[in-house]
């Protein structure tokens, strides 16, 4: 049965999760990766922005669980009662339940909730018998192979999945750039740009793996958006100020500009470019906000970090360059060629046509001083390239459905009686899914 | 080989006492190079090689489906427990458990990753481990980990059968 | 959650976005359901119209048992011809929905349920078989009934999944229900006998109106004869039998017994791995218990935690 059957495709991240079946272009549900469980929340959870968890030891081995935690319910049904998703945001709302993030800075820190939300995820919303399909996961770059052993040991043995196959969501998201009609060759060489809503990694990728040494992260992604945007309100004094608003307004009418002072001199010169955003208050009350130069001045904090942040001073473009600068040399081409973006923040219009403008700008000028340097030498120069393209939102999600419904997907998975030959040790190696060889 | 067997029912305190004793007699060990193979170090009770520095092994049997197997030699000690399974439930639990164990042994130092035949889970204890660990202690590893296992598993059966119970009565009930 | 949802999560949730009036968009989703049962949503012509199809493995035996007028009376003005791959389609006109709330919701409901409803058929057709039965039989005392009258109806074979089946059975007094099952894997097998018992228990323990529960591991009285049933001799096919007595078999309780009774081999599954879930995250504490001890076996393992003025906590090892 398990031939005909779709694959499950599972990105599970730090805030959302994204579930679905391969072939479709979209997943079939995006709620957060969040878990509702009788009993008051951990520590501080919540926003999911909170300080790492200082364990004394790896939390593969407790499994996150606090003290006393569930020897004490021994028989009871407590396991059962939980809710996941926008479900669980709405349980904890009220009283009795706690509300947990199980996924912490891309990895899985509670396999107890993971577990369950997991089991939730199969049997309530995706609906299918785990035995009778093959599931492709994703994992953040140098996720320790522990935490995969671990999630294989829950697939094979919890589940009794067909087979399984765990993807790095930065090869995904390169996986899904192939849609764009600026990519003529499938190659898994490239840059990453992957800015969801707590932080924005820029990930190496050579011939499907990572240059795990030369990732970076910035600490600006969505929800600094969002803050700023919020603060720009308040300043002026419009009438409502709330995150959401600061939210909608953020998705419905910010872009990249090529220039911040041309732009303000364009606002000021054309009026009609202020625009007005209506908020339907809770209540039913409409008040109307003014929407201004933040449309174009949200997003440029990654390109003048300065203008939101004071500890954090270097602009996406300049660290781009500087993560393709500190990888191989050989593979410097293929990521100056090939720069995807992934994830809700670089959704902007025209992000990737500014980036591709400052890294050109910044590679163009090295050239240029080293062609002074050497006295007289020209060079070829060298190709920059940014993609933007339709599945940028669910970039590793897509990446996913698009290698999952491959022929050859299947064969590359771990099936369940490999799992009981070898142990959990087999899927530290998976072969290279779209690799060289593949179709 | 010597072998102790204690009366069988009421007889855990014994049991534990007897493997208590004789381990912390066995764990008797001193550095010894291998007399086979030039600057090497290797557990003489697995290696095998030279039966001059091999013990007499020691099984202490509880009743014939409990029982430990210590094999004691001079920089190294194997214990190998068989965990009580009276029927399927428990034989499959007993193995799941142990199976979890084995899997994270590399954070266990002294679990071996597999049984010795015919047991469910075997420890090694070199004399590295002695020397850089309390060796009273390990000995009280050894206990509590026999004497809660056995609990673990009975607590374990217990929830499958409520567990059961519950969710069999649950779909039943709106047939009512 | 405790007990499996009838209708199909995605669906419900596609179609309510829609019918409340959110503006026309593309959707093409190609997704599963429980037992290999595959759907496709999709807007083939414009944007307004939503089509749902359904692909069900063991469709041509639920024709035999009466698919056809079920769906037909379920769906009737929304049925199509079936898409190409698929065994049944409804279409929907978001142009042209019923005016109420209400009967919008119903009618989300109604496709979402669109597995039930196609699997509902040979139930059906045995609740009515079983009408049947029961008015001949009140013509005869228990003795003297014709041997038709006693020995019930044809045995209903549903190959719902590659290795199970459903067989469907009325009688005078009773509709016979029987779900072949079958384990692939060892630690399923232990924990779905035990799980397979307190199902057969709990009639005479708890609940003394619920339907009778057998279970044997040859093929049950009622199967000999029946195409497709080989008593391997081997025990590893089980057969769970439920038997549904008048009580249950009112038109009143149909359709609610009828969706719930289908939905016993995914529960039983889903609450096998829920425990092994639950073991899994007893094993881990447990684990955890065991390396604190071996811990303390370290001299130097002595960590003290301190803490900052503002509740900040770091290790010093000492």
């Amino acid at each position: 049965m398990a031939n005909q059957t779709p694959a499950v495709v599972m990105d599970n991240g730090t805030g959302f999760s994204k579930l679905g079946f391969a072939g479709n272009d979209s997943p079939s549900f995006v709620f957060p990766t969040a878990i509702a469980t009788k009993g008051p929340a951990a520590g501080g959870g919540g926003s999911g922005s909170g300080r790492p968890s200082v364990a004394n030891k790896p939390s593969f081995l407790t499994g996150g669980a606090g003290p006393g935690g569930h020897l004490s319910a021994k028989r009871g049904t407590e396991d059962l009662d939980f809710f996941i998703g926008d479900e669980a945001i709405a349980a904890s709302s009220g009283p009795g339940y706690g509300l947990h993030y199980p996924i912490r800075h891309g990895q899985i820190e509670n396999w107890d909730h993971m577990e369950r939300f997991w089991s939730n995820s199969i049997f309530k919303y995706l609906r299918v018998e785990p035995e009778d399909h093959h599931f492709l996961l994703t994992e953040p770059p140098l996720n320790p192979p522990e935490n995969r052993e671990n999630t294989a040991e829950i697939f094979f043995e919890s589940f009794n999945c067909a087979g399984l196959y765990i993807a790095v969501q930065a090869v995904l998201a390169l996986a899904a750039s192939w849609t764009s009609s600026k990519v003529q060759d499938r190659s898994l060489t490239g840059t990453v740009i992957d800015s969801g809503d707590g932080v924005t990694h820029v990930i190496p990728v050579a011939e499907g793996y990572v240059i795990g040494s030369s990732i970076k992260s910035i600490p600006i992604a969505g929800r600094d958006i969002t803050y700023f945007v919020q603060s720009l309100l308040r300043d002026r004094g419009e009438p409502d100020s709330s995150l959401k608003t600061a939210q909608e307004i953020k998705e419905e009418y910010c872009y990249v500009c090529p220039d911040i002072v041309k732009e303000f001199a364009r606002f000021d010169r054309d009026r009609s470019r202020f625009l007005k955003h209506v908020v339907t208050q809770p209540g039913g009350r409409q008040v109307t906000v003014d929407v201004g130069y933040e449309r174009f001045l949200a997003p440029e904090i990654f390109f003048n970090p300065e203008i939101y942040s004071s500890d954090f001073l270097t602009p996406l473009p300049v660290v781009v360059d500087g993560v393709i600068q500190s990888s191989p040399i050989d593979v410097r081409r293929g990521l100056y060629k090939n720069i995807v973006l992934s994830g809700g923040s670089t959704l902007y219009k025209d992000f990737g046509r500014r980036l591709q403008r400052d890294i050109k700008h910044l590679v163009d000028t090295r050239i240029r001083a080293s062609e002074v340097r050497s006295g007289g030498a020209k060079s070829g120069g060298l190709e920059v390239q940014v993609i933007s393209h339709k599945r940028q939102r669910h970039g590793p999600w897509f990446g996913g459905s698009l290698l999952g419904q491959t022929p050859e997907f299947r064969s590359y998975c771990h099936t369940k009686a490999e799992y009981q030959e070898y142990g959990p040790g087999i899927v530290r190696r998976f072969a290279l899914l779209g690799g060289p060889g593949g179709s | 080989m010597v072998r102790l067997t204690a009366a069988s029912s009421q007889s855990l305190r014994p049991y534990l006492q007897a493997v208590r004793s004789s381990l912390t007699a066995a764990l008797c060990l001193s550095n010894f190079a291998s007399q086979t193979a030039e600057r090497h170090n290797v557990p003489e009770v697995e290696a095998r090689t030279s039966p001059e520095v091999l013990l007499t092994p020691l099984t202490i049997a509880r009743n014939e489906n409990e029982r430990v197997l210590i094999e004691p030699s001079i920089n190294s000690i194997r214990i190998s427990i068989k965990i009580k399974q009276a029927d399927e439930i428990e034989h499959i639990l007993v193995h799941k458990f142990t199976r979890f164990l084995t899997q994270r042994a590399e954070s266990f130092f002294i679990l071996r990753r597999k049984p010795i035949k015919g047991y469910d889970i075997s420890f090694l204890i070199t004399n590295f481990h002695t020397e850089e660990m309390l060796k009273h202690k390990l000995v009280d590893f050894i206990i509590q980990f026999m004497e809660e296992v056995d609990k673990e598993i009975s607590e374990m059966k217990l929830f499958l059968n409520a567990r059961a119970r519950f969710v069999a009565e649950s779909f039943l009930t709106p047939f009512d | 959650m405790l007990l499996l949802d009838y209708q199909n999560v995605l669906i419900q949730s596609v179609l309510t976005e829609r019918f409340s009036g959110a503006p026309p968009a593309h959707i093409d989703q190609t997704v599963s359901d429980f037992d290999g049962v595959i759907f496709h949503i999709s807007t083939p012509e414009t944007k307004t119209k939503i089509q749902v199809s359904i692909q069900i493995r063991c469709y041509k035996d639920l024709l035999r048992y009466g698919a056809e007028q079920v769906l037909n009376r379920e769906y009737g003005p929304y049925v199509v011809a079936p898409e190409v791959g698929y065994d049944f389609s409804v279409l929907v006109d978001l142009e042209n929905l019923p005016a109420e709330k209400e009967e919008r919701d119903a009618l989300v409901n109604k496709i979402a349920l669109l597995k039930r409803n196609a699997m509902a058929a040979p139930f059906e057709q045995a609740y009515q078989e079983h009408y049947q039965l029961r008015e001949e039989a009140s013509k005869f005392t228990s003795e003297e009934a014709p041997q038709g009258v006693r020995e019930g109806g044809e045995v209903k074979a549903i190959q719902y999944r590659e290795e199970e089946a459903i067989y469907v059975k009325a009688s005078h007094d009773r509709v016979t229900v029987i779900f072949s099952t079958i384990f692939r894997e060892e630690t399923d097998r232990v924990f779905g006998k035990v799980f397979i018992q307190e199902f057969v228990d709990a009639r005479r323990r708890a609940i003394q109106n619920a339907p009778q529960v057998l279970f044997r591991n040859d093929p049950p009285l009622e199967l000999q004869g029946v195409p497709g049933v080989k008593n391997t001799g081997t025990g590893e096919i089980g057969y769970v039998t439920f038997v549904l007595f008048p009580r249950h078999l009112t038109p009143q309780r149909m359709p609610d017994v009828i969706s719930h009774i289908q939905t016993f081999r995914d529960y039983f599954h889903y609450h096998i791995k829920a425990s092994k879930a639950y073991i899994h995250s007893r094993m881990r504490r447990r684990t955890a218990d065991f390396l604190q001890v071996l811990r303390r076996a370290r001299p130097d393992s002595e960590e003290k935690e301190r803490k900052t003025a503002s509740g900040r906590s770091f290790k010093v090892g000492s």
